[in-house]
């Protein structure tokens, strides 16, 4: 594999830790997973309303 | 300096509008009751330490529902330095009650009138002095929407909060005033004397939750219901009734002498527009026309032609830009096509194969008719293998003539499309063949299919926007309440419905406000029949590839997932867990408007953008997953790595292969289509994203329409069915909900698949002998008389 390669595997796997980490926390904290957007982010969900709690 | 101002109201009279045009804040706003339940903070804008809070909207500070509650908690416990109270002018004998009580709280007060562009236009008349004389605090007038007024009312409310005091200018009548005090001396005399008043009545109303926080004892308890009896005795009602009649006979007072309405029997533009909207035969009619036309133009007209040029375009080979050169292509091809492709043996050949009910034949001949070349080279790329297998092989004369075809990029300005680029790079530095293939094919393969799909859902949210905040979506919550109500289930249900259009996360956690429990659960395991947004890539993969845009597919999609949630609550509530009679359903409906451009386009943007970033996460990790289990396998008993491999040899194919029996009787019984509704369990765009990696698999259009079914209404993502053991707090009901939503799906699917081909003509016996018992099974559940809630199933509870 040349350097090229290896630079673009390094960016690539960076590019996959980062989306695991970021599935993982937002699946942690329970709740709201924040990514549907439907509530338009305004906090009056329900799961919202159980993270204050 | 340091103030806190709470914007206080009833329900969708601009709260969150004019919280957002104080603080510069984008909270979501909606065209109906309820969308705000929890308070939210936010500086107040050309001011330094002032923080304003929007509370959720209320009708009085009696603690009936959540939301009442959290205001309530509030106001009387974290004691804000003043209230900013917003009311819509026009409705405001039922505004003012709210005020009335809120006077009572010892917190300075100032009134905001809303929509007195409305008020106006209406042609009535408010004196906001001689009100604001009246109810002892200042008034102000505002358009929350238009931002008229809304300096005035901030300046109003930090001076009250700096030096304001409001005192309550309504006394009650005799009886009461005289058991008020005697309530106020023995409970809390010990309190600041601008706070007793409050509790005073809310002891007077037996207001269970004051008299815990006061901590009463017995003694008090007896001293003060003697008092609240004979005050009850002397006016023949009962406390509470007392404390709101006079409160509106006070209202009607003060509104006498400066509220003066046109003409109290004229209708409103809304009232007229609500005989038509709302009218008992006309209303689901109306509604199932127009959200055919939302569904319509998002997915067929509009969205298509922004999709094609996403798919085809930037995710795809590449695009001219603003057109030019395409009609010099489409010359160049049509004649090119005219003189090496079209031909009596090639019309004759696709002929037969579409007589024989070969995949994708029937679309090859259309475009063979209307000598389409774009249209057959398409089609034949996606069928042209299965034509071969069934015996119609056509690569001898057809794959010659495609590699000769005039080369777009030969013609006027074009602009090669991200994998193209992307290819292009990786060649240029010499990139490994497996890294290029995981980057190409799997990476921008896979999330590039789900993101060429976000222009139509930006098409479809800002049409449910512009619905939800003109008012409409609100009529139909009540529309729907006569339709569920007939099967067990209340109006309140469809709240989680609508919201669930956008995902069915929030969907399942807005049941939350559905007090009977039974009827929660109900719509817990139906909200997501709903097509939701990420469902939505599926339905136009199916509408347009296999149904070559065909109008009723998409549309018909919303429907099955209504249809769904009917037949559900028939067959549910017939049994023993859910019978019982609907919860009440009470929604006030508000006055249609027009919407601001820049809310539509917020609430768009916030429900699409949070599409994209899931394709940089979830879709990217499953796309790589994809292509990782599909480039490993066993290949003559030796397990090796091959990003060409046949699916059928590798991981992913070996395991699909397994399960895939059990879709043969559906219709879909392939690697492929096992896989894509494995990883939908992931995110259901990921059904999109595993085509667009492993290519698409030919379906005949029948077994296409079951996929889709079952693809619909089977087990939601990951994320709604944590969402589903959320709410549901138990494990067995979460397998419950799971394991009925997998059976209706099947059964559905299997019904459709099998007797569609029965009726058109390639049915086999076993699977129409299974269909016509699944659907009898089903005709017996929905037409059953209901059980009988027994002693026995509520003592469950």
């Amino acid at each position: 594999m040349n350097i090229p390669s290896v630079i673009i595997l390094c960016v690539l796997t960076a590019a996959v830790v980062f989306a695991v980490v970021s599935v993982v926390r937002r699946r942690r904290k329970g709740g709201c997973q924040g990514d549907c957007g439907a509530c338009g982010g305004c906090g009056g969900c329900a799961c919202h309303r159980e993270r204050q709690q | 300096m340091n103030l806190r101002i709470a914007l206080a109201g009833n329900p969708n009279v601009g709260k969150t509008t004019l919280f957002n045009a104080l603080t510069g804040s984008n909270q979501f706003i909606g065209n109906w009751p309820g969308v705000t339940v929890e308070k939210k903070e936010g500086k107040l804008k050309r001011y330094e330490g002032i923080t304003v809070t929007d509370l959720p909207g209320i009708y009085s500070l009696s603690p009936y529902t959540p939301e009442e509650v959290v205001a309530r908690n509030y106001l009387t416990q974290e004691r804000p330095d003043a209230i900013l109270n917003i009311v819509d002018g026009t409705n405001l004998e039922r505004n003012l009650y709210l005020t009335t009580q809120l006077t009572e709280l010892g917190i300075p007060v100032v009134i905001a009138v809303n929509m007195m562009d409305l008020l106006r236009r209406n042609g009535d008349r408010l004196d906001t002095a001689k009100l604001s004389e009246r109810l002892g605090c200042r008034v102000v007038e505002i358009s929350a929407l238009r931002g008229t007024g809304i300096n005035e009312a901030a300046e109003a409310a930090v001076e009250a909060a700096q030096i304001g005091q409001t005192v309550p200018m309504h006394t009650f009548s005799g009886p009461v005033e005289h058991a008020l005090a005697h309530i106020e001396e023995v409970t809390v005399h010990h309190l600041p004397p601008q706070r007793q008043r409050w509790y005073a009545v809310k002891l007077f109303e037996r207001d269970e939750q004051v008299r815990k926080q006061l901590n009463l004892t017995p003694e008090t308890e007896q001293h003060i219901e003697a008092d609240i009896a004979a005050a009850e005795r002397e006016m023949d009602d009962d406390a509470e009734s007392i404390i709101t009649n006079e409160r509106y006979l006070y209202i009607a007072d003060v509104l006498k002498g400066c509220y003066h309405k046109k003409q109290t029997s004229r209708m409103t533009v809304s009232d007229r527009i609500d005989r038509v909207v709302t009218n008992r035969i006309a209303a689901l009619p109306i509604f199932a026309a127009i959200m055919f036309l939302v569904y319509y133009i998002a997915v067929s007209t509009v969205g298509t032609f922004v999709t094609d040029w996403t798919n085809d375009g930037l995710f795809g080979d590449g695009w001219h830009l603003f057109g030019i050169g395409s009609t010099a292509y489409e010359e160049a091809t049509d004649a090119y096509a005219e003189q090496s492709l079209w031909s009596d043996a090639l019309y004759q050949t696709v002929y037969d194969a579409a007589e024989s009910g070969i995949p994708g034949a029937s679309q090859l001949l259309d475009a063979v008719e209307s000598r389409d070349f774009g249209a057959f080279a398409e089609v034949y790329g996606t069928y042209g293998e299965a034509l071969a297998e069934a015996g119609y092989d056509l690569s001898a004369t057809v794959d010659p003539v495609l590699e000769g075809a005039p080369d777009t990029a030969d013609f006027g300005v074009w602009v090669p499309g991200i994998p193209v680029l992307i290819g292009r790079f990786l060649t240029f530095v010499h990139c490994a063949g497996w890294l290029e293939s995981l980057i190409l094919d799997g990476i921008v393969g896979g999330v590039g299919a789900v993101l060429g799909f976000v222009p139509q859902m930006l098409v479809l949210f800002l049409l449910l926007a512009f619905l939800e905040a003109c008012g409409y979506m609100a009529r139909i919550a009540f529309v729907m309440d006569r339709i569920f109500r007939r099967f067990g289930l209340s109006g309140k249900s469809f709240i989680p419905m609508l919201i669930g259009t956008g995902c069915g996360v929030p969907g399942i956690m807005a049941s939350r406000t559905i007090e009977n429990d039974r009827d929660r659960k109900m719509t817990i395991m139906t909200t997501t029949f709903i097509a939701c947004g990420a469902k939505l890539p599926i339905v136009t993969l199916i509408a347009t590839a296999l149904f070559g845009g065909t109008w009723w597919v998409a549309p018909s999609a919303y429907f099955l997932g209504v249809a769904a949630i009917v037949i559900s609550g028939i067959i549910l509530k017939k049994t023993r867990l859910f019978s019982g009679d609907p919860a009440p359903f009470v929604m006030e409906l508000p006055a249609y408007h027009l919407p601001t451009v820049g809310n539509l386009v917020r609430s768009m943007w916030e429900r699409g953008s949070s599409f994209i970033r899931k394709a940089g996460t979830i879709i990217l990790l499953a796309s790589v997953f994809i292509w990782v289990t599909s480039s490993f396998g066993v290949v003559d008993g030796k397990f090796l790595f091959d990003s060409g491999m046949d699916l059928e040899n590798s991981l992913l194919g070996m395991v699909g292969g397994v399960i895939s029996v059990l879709f043969v009787p559906l219709g879909f019984g392939t690697v492929k289509a096992t896989v894509a509704t494995v990883m939908g369990l992931v995110a259901k765009e990921e059904v999109v994203g595993v085509f667009g990696v492993l290519d698409f698999e030919s379906m005949t259009r029948i077994a296409a329409y079951s996929f889709l079914i079952f693809n619909l209404l089977c087990a939601p993502c990951f994320a709604a069915i944590g969402a589903i053991r959320r709410e549901m707090n138990s494990a067995k009901w979460t397998w419950f909900a799971i394991g009925y939503q997998c059976v209706f799906a099947y059964v559905i699917s299997l019904i459709v698949y099998q007797l569609g081909m029965l009726f058109s003509g390639r049915g086999n016996v076993p699977g129409a002998v299974a269909a016509f018992l699944a659907a009898a099974v089903l005709i017996f559940l929905l037409v059953r008389p209901a059980r009988a809630r027994t002693k026995r199933a509520e003592v469950c509870e």
